[in-house]
């Protein structure tokens, strides 16, 4: 099922928005070019997981001297903070966490245009769960979900 | 087996004083300086400071001398090696020149009273509390001689163990393979407990298993591990049955609070069995099967405990529950495997030859 | 000030529906301005110059966690933060969840570093706001007395100031005061609220000394070492004899978990039975007084990877009619009423927890009125 989300341009980056489709609540995520679009619910305790704050992974070789991923995006749970991959919707905080649904979201300016890229992943523990992904895409300059 | 607790402490402080400089001599003789011998963690009338055998023989209840120890320990003991804590650095000295002088003497005394005199000893490092440089300076001084195995730390400070200002004590023992111990006690003169001064004994003995879990807590938040991966930390007297709801809270909050300390890249748990023991004493335990059954599925005791008499103390028996709960190879490793590697510097059946 | 306020009875327009859940650990929190019109001027020029005297925990160890709240519970409204507007909170909370009794706990005196005059009057000054901006707007709420409570002549007075007010149905002390929580500094602050059957909540919080293990350096620790405070706290309780010196006191160890209980009542029960004998306060074992006077509330609920072990945690400890079901709306570890308990839990222990135990403890009564359908605004 596709959904018309918004029009690209006026979609800015750094902004989301939520979505309801078949009774499901959806946020769509402009992050610079790229879209990311996660399920509004956290498996932990049901929170609306797209009202939380999108963060770069955050890296320490050693203590106190932490680095900001610009590649590995997280989205923290607005309630415990429980981080989810945008991309993946994998959650990174130990062995036994639930994955968020994420979906897939590219940006097709009128010709399929898959962009691969080359992002290192975390080093952390994932969780059992995978995310369920679905593709953005855009159709004659909209942003368009398809669940 | 292997007793990873056994107490020591010189009689008096005359003990010392060959292994003191004159002008600490001077001190102690113009200052009448004397050993209180932990009176305050151990009183000595407290049911808990000597079981009843232990004062059948003549005071002090903690051996002074190898041939008291042999006595009333190593005669009547099947452990083929037996660790040594002499706490009497842990008395509280504010003077650090001094802490590091008594923390050397001490040393000094156990070697040449205890392990010059028998091979199945071994003793850990005291150090003084007082300056982490002079703990890392007396760490250096043993580190070639294997009977040393381990670097002795009261479970209370003044800062949680973990804090940065700590972190060369660890790097040092990491260096030279050594586990480090942290005892029950440490200094008071400060309120001893998260809740504030204190007015019963009775409070005072059961805060230190409280007090332990802050210093898991805190040795994990703050890295330590990340940066040494071999390092063992060894809660001694310092009680076990804590460690699931501790670990369950921890690492609950570790989920969310995670990006505050990106530096702990594991769980909370699987730092803790990789990298703590417990010695055995106190076994605060009920006397229900069922509920030591129940504890035994929740706390790997056969990975996490290192048998300890703790001689001379008393904690009651709960032990002998918690043992009649695990097969022969957890009882084994309780009783045995466990601490052969944590001391793992010189163990029976090795010649102790320096490194 | 003496008026007595009387709860409403069903008069035929409504119906009466079973309660289905208690919350027991809710923060309705004044903005700094919103207290200021119920202190004197003396204390409010005190105040405005010199500020509150406590250093505030936020500022040591920073709520990593949006700043300490559900990012989602900030009202729209301006001049608000999350848990100072009622219709938030009724909203989010009580509406959405079906909650049918909250106790608010307004944390605004857990320290006592203020001088006994301004002291009082924050407290009083609190009370007065829950009353009026929060009791008098849902007759689904109820409040702690909020007290001066190292100042404990003062903490009565406000005790008794508020006993004839049903709506308040406990009385708040932290977690963590000037001096350990069994001492007799504040047994007439106890005496007081178990003569008016009210039970006492300590709320993790406070004075926050940190000894023992020394100050942590993180907010993670510091959380993580929240139930170690309160083991403390109840070790001290025990072995102060309170529990046999006013045996009416019900105490109710608030946001500290509960699993911890089950070791340190092993702990005192050995110690009791080594050193008994020269500790005669304690006519009993520490077990039983624990057993009969002591009551937690679940959040932050501990979550095992094995949802049985909790269940054991609890069977040991005896909790399963101790236990009070609190969401801590409206802070970052919020346990959702729908989430929090694990599957594994009977559904006899579920209601307990959710709001049977919370009924026999503070005598609510176990049917609500609510506006039937056609007579609703």
């Amino acid at each position: 099922m596709k959904v018309v989300v918004a029009p690209e341009r006026g979609f800015a980056p750094g902004s989301h928005r939520i979505v309801t489709v078949g009774g499901r609540s959806i946020g769509v995520f402009r992050i610079g070019d790229r879209f990311y679009a996660i399920r509004n619910r956290c498996p932990h305790q049901g929170a609306p997981l797209c009202l939380g704050r999108v963060l770069g992974d955050a890296i320490a070789k050693v203590p106190g001297d932490v680095e900001v991923s610009r590649s590995v995006l997280l989205l923290a749970c607005p309630w415990h903070g429980w981080e989810y991959d945008l991309e993946t919707g994998q959650s990174f905080m130990g062995a036994s966490e639930p994955r968020v649904r994420s979906y897939g979201v590219q940006v097709e300016p009128g010709s399929a245009l898959v962009e691969q890229l080359e992002q290192a992943r975390t080093e952390r523990v994932p969780g059992p769960y995978v995310a369920e992904t679905f593709d953005v895409f855009i159709e004659d300059d909209y942003v368009v979900l398809e669940t | 087996m292997i007793d990873c607790d056994v107490h020591c402490a010189p009689a008096s402080i005359d003990a010392l004083t060959p292994y003191l400089s004159d002008y600490w001599r001077q001190y102690i003789e113009g200052a009448a300086v004397h050993l209180h011998g932990l009176v305050l963690a151990y009183p000595p009338g407290a049911p808990t400071s000597a079981s009843d055998r232990a004062r059948g023989f003549p005071a002090p209840a903690v051996p002074a001398s190898y041939d008291a120890l042999k006595e009333r320990v190593l005669d009547e003991t099947d452990a083929d090696l037996v660790v040594l804590n002499c706490l009497t650095a842990l008395e509280a000295h504010r003077n650090p020149y001094y802490a590091a002088a008594l923390a050397t003497a001490v040393n000094d005394w156990v070697r040449d009273e205890f392990l010059e005199r028998d091979e199945r000893l071994r003793a850990s490092i005291a150090v003084s509390i007082a300056a982490p440089e002079d703990a890392v300076a007396e760490i250096e001084r043993r580190a070639e001689d294997p009977r040393y195995v381990q670097v002795l730390l009261p479970v209370r400070s003044e800062l949680p163990w973990g804090h940065r200002s700590n972190h060369p004590i660890f790097a040092a023992a990491a260096r030279h393979d050594l586990a480090v111990g942290l005892h029950a006690w440490g200094r008071p003169g400060q309120a001893p407990t998260p809740s504030g001064f204190t007015t019963t004994y009775l409070e005072d003995y059961v805060a230190n298993q409280t007090i332990a879990q802050s210093q898991l807590i805190s040795l994990v938040c703050e890295g330590v591990f990340d940066s040494h991966p071999d390092l063992r930390v060894v809660l001694i007297e310092c009680g076990f049955a804590w460690l699931a709801p501790l670990l369950w809270r921890f690492e609950k909050d570790w989920k969310s609070i995670w990006r505050e300390v990106p530096w702990v890249k594991q769980p909370p748990s699987e730092y803790v069995y990789r990298h703590f023991r417990a010695t055995t004493a106190p076994a605060h335990l009920p006397r229900d099967q069922h509920a030591i059954r129940q504890l035994v599925e929740m706390v790997d005791v056969g990975r996490l405990l290192a048998y300890a008499s703790d001689y001379p103390h008393d904690h009651g028996d709960g032990l002998s529950l918690l043992l009649a709960e695990l097969d022969d190879e957890g009882r084994g490793a309780v009783l045995s495997t466990n601490a052969a590697e944590l001391y793992g510097r010189a163990t029976p059946g090795r010649s102790a030859t320096a490194r | 000030m003496s008026e007595t306020i009387e709860l409403s009875t069903p008069d035929g327009t409504e119906s009466e529906r079973a309660v289905r859940l208690i919350d027991c650990d809710v923060h309705a929190q004044p903005t700094p301005p919103m207290l200021m019109p119920y202190l004197s001027t003396r204390a409010r020029r005190y105040v405005e110059r010199y500020g509150r005297r406590a250093p505030s925990e936020p500022h040591t160890y920073p709520r990593v966690r949006g700043g300490g709240v559900r990012l989602d519970a900030w009202p729209d409204k301006p001049g608000h933060w999350p848990g100072s507007d009622p219709e938030k909170l009724c909203s989010q909370l009580l509406d959405e969840w079906d909650v049918d009794y909250a106790v608010l706990e307004a944390l605004t005196s857990l320290d006592c570093y203020d001088q006994p005059e301004v002291a009082v009057e924050f407290a009083r000054a609190t009370n007065d706001w829950v009353a009026e901006e929060w009791l008098d707007f849902d007759d689904r709420l109820r409040a702690a007395i909020v007290v001066p409570h190292d100042y404990a002549e003062l903490a009565v007075a406000e005790i008794e100031r508020r006993a004839t007010d049903p709506r308040f149905v406990a009385v708040l002390m932290p977690g963590s005061a000037q001096e350990q929580l069994g001492s007799r500094r504040y047994w007439p602050v106890y005496e007081a609220a178990s003569a008016r059957r009210l039970p006492i909540a300590f709320h993790t919080g406070g004075f926050m000394r940190h000894h023992g293990a020394g100050p942590p350096s993180s907010y993670l620790a510091y959380h993580a070492n929240i139930s170690c405070v309160m083991q403390s706290q109840l070790a001290s309780m025990v072995a102060s004899g309170m529990f046999a010196a006013l045996p009416n006191v019900r105490v109710i160890l608030t946001e500290c978990g509960v699993s911890w209980v089950t070791s340190l009542r092993w702990s005192l029960d050995a110690a009791w039975e080594l050193m008994g004998a020269d500790h005669p306060q304690l006519e009993r074992r520490p077990s039983e007084y624990i057993r009969d006077h002591v009551w937690f509330t679940t959040q932050p609920f501990e979550e095992p990877a094995d949802p049985t072990h909790l269940l054991y945690a609890i069977e040991q400890a005896q909790l399963a009619d101790r236990l009070l079901f609190a969401t801590d709306y409206p802070h970052w570890d919020f346990d959702s009423p729908a989430q929090a308990l694990p599957r594994a839990m009977s559904p006899e222990l579920r209601s307990a927890i959710l709001y049977g135990n919370a009924l026999d403890l503070f005598g609510f009564p176990p049917f609500r009125s609510e506006p039937t359908p056609d007579q609703a605004p």
